[in-house]
C-alpha cells in the first residue's frame, strides 16, 4: 500500500493545485459584495494539496511496504469479470433493452463466473427481469430502453 | 399537550394503508439487509433510494427509516448463527452471541437481542420525539456563522471517527467537497468545473454517486473472494427464542444502560451505531456482576450492544432532522434523499413539514412493534434467506444498481456516473479512504459553502466572525479540536516510534 499511497498522494496533490488554480483563473475570488464563486473552491484546492502533501511525506518516510491491496490471480480475474460485465451491461442496454440485457448479464455472471447450474442461472435471471419490470416499468413508470425487440 | 396533538397527527398519517405497507416493506428489507453479510444499512438505503421517487416524501422516509431500524435487528441473526456480523453494528455481538449459540443457547441470544432492540428502539424514538423540537427551536436562531460552524463540526467529527486512518478520512472529505462544487453556483449562477459538458451543469448527482460508492463499490470489493459460511444448527422456534426469567433479570440493566449510552452516542455527530455497540459492550464488561463470563456466552454481552445500536440509530436521526447535519453514513445518504425530494432538513422542518416529521416518528413506533414480532416469531424465514449464496445476491445488487441509477432521470449518463463512482468506491475501500466521509461532504458541500459566504458577507472581521459569536465560537473550536486530536496523536507517534508510523 506504500506505493499506492505515494502515487495517490502525488495525483491528489496535483489535483488540489489544479483545482485551486482554476478557481482563481476562471471564477471570481472576491466580488463587490463578498466572496465569489471562486472563494470556496480555491481553499478546498489548497486544503487538498496540503493534506496530500502530508500523505506524501508520510508515505515517503514509511519503510514498511505494507500489505498488498491489489487483487491478484483468481481474485483479479473475478474483479475484472464483474466490472467487465457491468460495462457490457451498460453498453448493451440501449440496444437490447433492459429486460434482455438483465437476463443475459445474470446468466453470464451466475453460470460462467460462479458456476451455478443452468437451471438456477436461468430462473434467477428471468425472475429478476420480471420483478424489475414489475417494480420499475409497471409501478414506478420508468421508461427503460426497450431495444430492438421492443421490451 | 403539544406533543400529543402532533403525535396524533403522526399516527393518522402513519396508519394510512400505503404508509403502513411501506413501513412493513422497510422492516422486512431492513432485517434482511442487516442479516445478509456484505450489505449494510448504508448500501440498503442507497439501493432503495430510487424506489422512493415515485412516492410522497413521507412514505419514502418511512420506508428508509424502517429499513435502518430493521437492519439493526437483523444483524444479530448472522452474528449469533454464523459468527460473521451481518453489518458493522453487530460486530461485538459475535463475541458472546456466537458463544451462546455454541452452548445451545442461540434462541435466548436472538430473543434477548430482539427484546432489547425493541425496548431501546422505542425509548430511542421517545427521546427523539422529546428532544428534536427543543433542539430545532434552539437552532432556529442560528445565522450563517453558526450554520457553517455546525457543518464544519459535523464534517470533521464524522471524518475523524469513521476511519482508522484519519488523514485519508480528511482527504476523502475534501474530495467530496470538491466534487460538490461541480455545476451551477447557486449564488452567482456561474457554472463551475463542468469541463463544458452539459450533463455536468446540474452537478454530480447524489443518487448515482451513493449507489455507486455503496452498492457497486461494495460488490466489487466482495467480488474477489468466494465466501462460504457455515450456519450453526440451532433451534429458534418461538418457544426457544423467548428468554427465561433468569435471562431477563440478568439483562434488564444491560438493556437500560445500552439504551441510554446508545442514544447519546447516536445523537453526537460522527459516532453512529457501530461505535455505540463497542462502548456499550466494554461498559457492560466493567460494571456487570457476571463480568467473568464475558467472552464465554454472557447474555449481557448480547443485550447491551444490541440495545445500544437501536437506540443509536434513533439518536442519529435527531441531528439530521433538526440541524440538517447527519450523524452517520446512513443518515447522510438519507439526508441526500430528503434533499432530492425537495425537503430541506433543519430547524424549519418541524414548522414547515409537520406531517413529514410526525408521520416519520409515529411510523418508527409502529416499525419497532413490527420488528420485535418478526424477530421473535419469524427467525427461521430470515435464516433461510441467509442460505442464498453471496454470488447470486451480488449479481442481483449489480442489476439493482444499474436500474436504480437509471431510474431517476432516465439517462445513461447517470449509469455512467454510478459506474465511475463504483470503481472509486472500490479503490477507496481497498486503500483505507472513507466513502462515508466523502458522501457526507457531497451532501453538505453546497450548504456549507453558502453558509460560509453569507457569514463572510455580514462579517467585518473576515473568518474571525466564526469566533465572535458564542455558539459558533464553541462549535468551531470543537471542530478544530476534532481535527487536532488525530494530528497531535500522529505527531507524537512520529517522534516516539518513527518506524511504526502507520
Amino acid at each position: 500500500m506504500r506505493r499506492a499511497d505515494r502515487v495517490g498522494a502525488v495525483i491528489l496533490l496535483l489535483f488540489g493545485v489544479w483545482f485551486a488554480a482554476v478557481a482563481l483563473r476562471d471564477y471570481t475570488y472576491w466580488g463587490a459584495t463578498g466572496p465569489g464563486p471562486g472563494f470556496f473552491p480555491f481553499w478546498l484546492g489548497l486544503a487538498m494539496a496540503a493534506l496530500a502533501a502530508l500523505l506524501l511525506v508520510r508515505a515517503v518516510r514509511e519503510t514498511d511496504p505494507g500489505p498488498a491491496w491489489a487483487p491478484r490471480g483468481r481474485g483479479l480475474a473475478r474483479f475484472l469479470s464483474v466490472l467487465g460485465g457491468v460495462v457490457v451491461f451498460v453498453v448493451l442496454m440501449p440496444w437490447l433493452g433492459m429486460a434482455l440485457t438483465t437476463v443475459l448479464f445474470l446468466i453470464g455472471i451466475l453460470r460462467l463466473l460462479e458456476g451455478h447450474a443452468w437451471t438456477t442461472a436461468v430462473s434467477v435471471a428471468v425472475a429478476t427481469a420480471v420483478a424489475n419490470w414489475a417494480i420499475f416499468t409497471w409501478w414506478l413508470r420508468v421508461p427503460f430502453p426497450t431495444g430492438v425487440l421492443g421490451f | 399537550m403539544d406533543i400529543l396533538a402532533n403525535l396524533a397527527l403522526g399516527f393518522s398519517i402513519a396508519f394510512s394503508p400505503f404508509n403502513l405497507m411501506m413501513a412493513f416493506l422497510g422492516v422486512i428489507l431492513g432485517t434482511l439487509i442487516g442479516a445478509l453479510p456484505g450489505v449494510g444499512p448504508v448500501s440498503g438505503v442507497a439501493l432503495l433510494l430510487p424506489l422512493t421517487f415515485g412516492m410522497p416524501p413521507t412514505s419514502g422516509i418511512i420506508m428508509l427509516a424502517a429499513l435502518y431500524a430493521g437492519s439493526m435487528y437483523g444483524g444479530t441473526i448472522t452474528s449469533v448463527l454464523i459468527n460473521t456480523p451481518g453489518e458493522s453494528a453487530s460486530v461485538v455481538t459475535c463475541i458472546d452471541g456466537y458463544q451462546m449459540a455454541l452452548r445451545g443457547r442461540a434462541g435466548p441470544a436472538l430473543g434477548i437481542a430482539a427484546i432489547g432492540s425493541f425496548v431501546a428502539g422505542t425509548i430511542g424514538v421517545v427521546l427523539l420525539m422529546g428532544m428534536s423540537p427543543l433542539l430545532a427551536r434552539w437552532a432556529l436562531s442560528f445565522g450563517p456563522p453558526e450554520t457553517f460552524a455546525l457543518m464544519l463540526l459535523g464534517l470533521t467529527t464524522v471524518t475523524g471517527l469513521t476511519g482508522e486512518n484519519a488523514l485519508k478520512g480528511y482527504i476523502s472529505m475534501v474530495l467530496g467537497l470538491m466534487f460538490s462544487m461541480v455545476g451551477f453556483d447557486l449564488i452567482s449562477g456561474d457554472a463551475r468545473y463542468t469541463g463544458g459538458i452539459n450533463e455536468m451543469l446540474d452537478g454530480i448527482d447524489f443518487l448515482p454517486v451513493a449507489v455507486g460508492l455503496f452498492g457497486l463499490g461494495e460488490v466489487l470489493a466482495g467480488a474477489e473472494q468466494t465466501v462460504r459460511q457455515e450456519i450453526l444448527n440451532a433451534r429458534y422456534g418461538l418457544r426457544d427464542v423467548l428468554p427465561s426469567v433468569a435471562d431477563w433479570v440478568r439483562s434488564r440493566w444491560a438493556i437500560a444502560r445500552g439504551t441510554v449510552l446508545g442514544f447519546v452516542i447516536g445523537v453526537l455527530p460522527g459516532a453512529g451505531p457501530t461505535i455505540a455497540t463497542f462502548l456499550a459492550y466494554s461498559l457492560e464488561k466493567k460494571v456487570s456482576p457476571n463480568r467473568a463470563e464475558f467472552g464465554h456466552g454472557a447474555i449481557e454481552g448480547v443485550a447491551a450492544p444490541e440495545s445500544a445500536n437501536n437506540a443509536a440509530s434513533a439518536g442519529a436521526m435527531v441531528p439530521m432532522l433538526t440541524l440538517g447535519i447527519p450523524g452517520s453514513a446512513t443518515t447522510a445518504v438519507m439526508m441526500g434523499g430528503l434533499m432530492m425530494w425537495g425537503i430541506r432538513p433543519g430547524p424549519l422542518l418541524f414548522e414547515k413539514n409537520p406531517d413529514f416529521v410526525w408521520g416519520l416518528i409515529a411510523s418508527l413506533y409502529i416499525a419497532n412493534v413490527m420488528l420485535v414480532i418478526l424477530n421473535i416469531g419469524f427467525i427461521p424465514i430470515f435464516v433461510r434467506a441467509l442460505r442464498i449464496p453471496y454470488s447470486i445476491l451480488m449479481a442481483l445488487i449489480v442489476v439493482f444498481c444499474i436500474t436504480g441509477a437509471y431510474s431517476q432521470n432516465n439517462k445513461l449518463w447517470d449509469v455512467g456516473q454510478m459506474l465511475v463512482f463504483g470503481v472509486i468506491g472500490y479503490g477507496m475501500r481497498k486503500l483505507d479512504y472513507s466513502p462515508a466521509a466523502m458522501t457526507l461532504a457531497l451532501v453538505l458541500g453546497p450548504l456549507a459553502e453558502r453558509a460560509l459566504r453569507q457569514a463572510l458577507i455580514i462579517s467585518d472581521a473576515g473568518v474571525l466572525i466564526l469566533f465572535q459569536r458564542p455558539i459558533s465560537a464553541v462549535l468551531t473550536t470543537l471542530a478544530l479540536a476534532a481535527v487536532a486530536v488525530p494530528v497531535v496523536r500522529g505527531l507524537l507517534r512520529l517522534r516516539g516510534h518513527p518506524r511504526s508510523l502507520v
